[in-house]
């Protein structure tokens, strides 16, 4: 009888894609990475032999580098907060709604994430630079003398990022809340409790999964996104990930960037533990 | 779980998969845009017709080049890189190039001086600078020293490069010369540019975002490239060129054949249409670019657009390898006092 169980390799079988891809995509270049990040650089010379700290000490130590950290972080909790409060209610909207138009509904949330990045972060340049779309209306208002700056700064960034990660918020929501039989928000009712407050104990709690991997991803992304950085914040506002391109690919410091690199990856993974660990508390209340 | 063996296997079934396939052909990493389309004409396709090899373009700029290099140390990938002069220094000190054979590159010998490594690790094939770039439409007395950019009448109507690439370092210099400093005591220079500060409308990261803000009306000034003013006012943008009385600074893009190369002797051959006349000649008319060899005569039209003859004379070229050394604590300065 025991051939006709499954072998304890066949878990191993499942696993090997992600497997490989993590070995191949995540791991190697780790490898690769952290060896780097101790060697003292030297400019105009390259990378020396031996070991150093210096590029994390700097990171720690200099006002410089924890301001952008410090924004970069803040950044992607503003971002996320904002995903959240907009996409909540959308996607209760569509996951409970019985209307023909759903699909279509749906489908123009997806439809930003079928235009490339580049373009999407051209328009909202078009939209926000100082003789954009918006400085331009309000001057011809009257409202305002001087173009108000939404570029180059926390706003611009805010608002591009907020608009271009806000669909990977709505359906990782949608999937939670539409999970929740919604027997249980009726049950709630017929014992007595209110709309609102069938919506805050009930609903609201059973999505704490999908709010918190949807705020995880957003997160995520907005941290460690580039190209919307370098495009919106320029050179005049930097975050982690354009300030780790500028030391590998402008400064060819390849050991100060790695550093960095790993103080970006030590970021994530501490917001994701804190998350995770705020979740577990709430979703125990 | 037993996975070990697996994640072993999988190791060694990718690396086998990474090996590149090779055949007989000149990997060529050279910049983008209309630099390698004219580089397809001018060199490219007399090198083909000449050896029968055949030429792949990779497109990078010179840090992207360098990095490429460092990554693949002893076995590279590609045969010949195409690096700016301040980055090719670093590439030759960490040992990453090989030396040219005369043998092969027969034109090294007419080349200006200037133009060639001193242990023959790179040639310069191509003279530009940082010039001042104006609209002629707006600007009525064009700018002749770099000092008519703190004029008021360009105040919120300037745009300059950021500090890590060509224009912008050079900008710095220019400011900083200009205001009894030099490329040692760099402090006057960024003195002078907290001055223009106010007035700046942004700093450029790619040298064609110049194009878009002078057509757009944004800028009606900036420190930009020799080459790329003539490339844009032939294709109808309202742009003209101001060398600078104190002299315009120069940049010296340069090829080079990385140490490894399975291809050496075809890399160099290569390199030799880059450095000959007619190589030359074509490039100056279509990409106006500054020859680098003697013997090459220019139609006067085209001469008065790029550094030539005597003019190079003029142009100032800061110490490479210094620069290479200092841009790190430059840009880390500019970060801090001019951009935050």
């Amino acid at each position: 009888m025991r051939g006709a169980q499954p072998s304890r390799w066949a878990g191993c079988g499942l696993l090997s894609p992600v497997l490989l891809l993590l070995v191949v995509a995540f791991f190697a270049p780790l490898a690769f990475m952290a060896p780097v990040s101790v060697r003292p650089y030297r400019p105009g010379v390259g990378i020396g032999e031996g070991f150093t700290g210096e590029h994390y000490a700097r990171l720690v130590s200099d006002a410089f580098y924890l301001e952008i950290i410090g924004r970069t972080v803040l950044l992607g909790l503003s971002v996320t907060f904002l995903t959240l409060v907009i996409g909540y209610p959308v996607a209760y909207f569509l996951a409970r709604t019985q209307s023909r138009w759903r699909h279509w509904l749906t489908l123009l949330v997806v439809f930003p994430l079928l235009l490339n990045l580049v373009v999407r972060t051209f328009g909202w340049m078009a939209i926000l630079a100082n003789r954009g779309l918006v400085n331009d209306l309000l001057m011809a208002l009257g409202w305002i003398e001087q173009p108000v700056k939404l570029m180059f700064n926390f706003t611009g960034l805010l608002i591009g990022l907020t608009h271009i990660f806000l669909p990977y918020m709505v359906l990782t929501l949608m999937g939670a809340i539409q999970n929740i039989p919604r027997d249980l928000e009726h049950a709630a009712r017929v014992l007595g409790s209110g709309r609102l407050a069938a919506f805050r104990d009930v609903t609201v709690p059973l999505s704490v999964p999908g709010i918190v991997s949807g705020s995880i991803l957003v997160f995520v992304l907005t941290i460690t996104a580039l190209v919307t950085p370098r495009l919106l914040g320029g050179p005049t506002y930097q975050v982690m990930s354009t300030m780790i391109y500028d030391q590998f690919l402008r400064l060819l410091n390849w050991p100060a960037g790695s550093a960095m690199a790993f103080m970006l990856t030590l970021v994530v993974v501490a917001t994701i533990g804190l998350l995770n660990r705020a979740a577990r508390r709430w979703g125990v209340r | 779980m037993r996975c070990t063996g697996f994640i072993a296997g999988f190791a060694a079934a990718a690396s086998v998969l990474a090996a590149p396939a090779r055949s007989q052909e000149l990997v060529v990493a050279i910049f983008g845009g209309s630099f390698a389309d004219n580089a397809k004409i001018c060199h490219v396709a007399p090198f083909e017709k000449a050896t029968g090899a055949k030429v792949v373009f990779v497109f990078g700029s010179s840090p992207e080049n360098i990095g490429r290099l460092r990554a693949t140390k002893g076995r590279p990938e590609i045969d010949v890189a195409y690096m700016d002069r301040q980055i090719v220094i670093q590439a030759k000190a960490e040992g990453l190039l090989d030396e040219l054979s005369t043998a092969n590159v027969k034109n090294i010998k007419d080349l200006y001086p200037i133009a060639i490594d001193e242990d023959r690790r790179w040639v310069a094939f191509m003279f530009s600078g940082t010039a001042i770039a104006y609209n002629p439409q707006k600007v009525k007395t064009p700018p002749t020293s770099w000092a008519d950019l703190w004029a008021p009448e360009y105040k919120g109507k300037i745009a300059i490069s950021d500090v890590s690439y060509s224009a912008g370092m050079h900008f710095l210099i220019a400011a900083s010369r200009l205001n009894g400093g030099s490329v040692e005591n760099i402090d006057p220079g960024f003195e002078a540019i907290k001055r223009l500060r106010p007035g700046i409308v942004t700093f450029y990261t790619q040298a064609d975002q110049v194009v878009t803000l002078i057509e757009r009306g944004d800028i009606i000034v900036a420190p930009w490239y020799v080459d790329r003013v003539g490339a844009a006012a032939a294709k109808g943008i309202p742009v003209a060129l101001a060398f600078p009385k104190e002299g315009t600074i120069g940049i010296t893009p340069t090829a080079s054949v990385p140490l490894g190369s399975k291809r050496k002797e075809l890399a160099e051959k290569y390199i030799d249409v880059l450095l000959s006349p007619e190589g030359q000649k074509c490039y100056a008319e279509r990409q106006y670019a500054g020859p680098t060899n003697k013997l090459v005569e220019l139609p006067e039209a085209i001469a008065k657009m790029v550094p030539y003859k005597e003019n190079i004379d003029t142009i100032f070229f800061p110490d490479a390898g210094y620069i290479a050394k200092t841009l790190p604590t430059w840009a880390d300065r500019w970060a801090r006092e001019i951009v935050r």
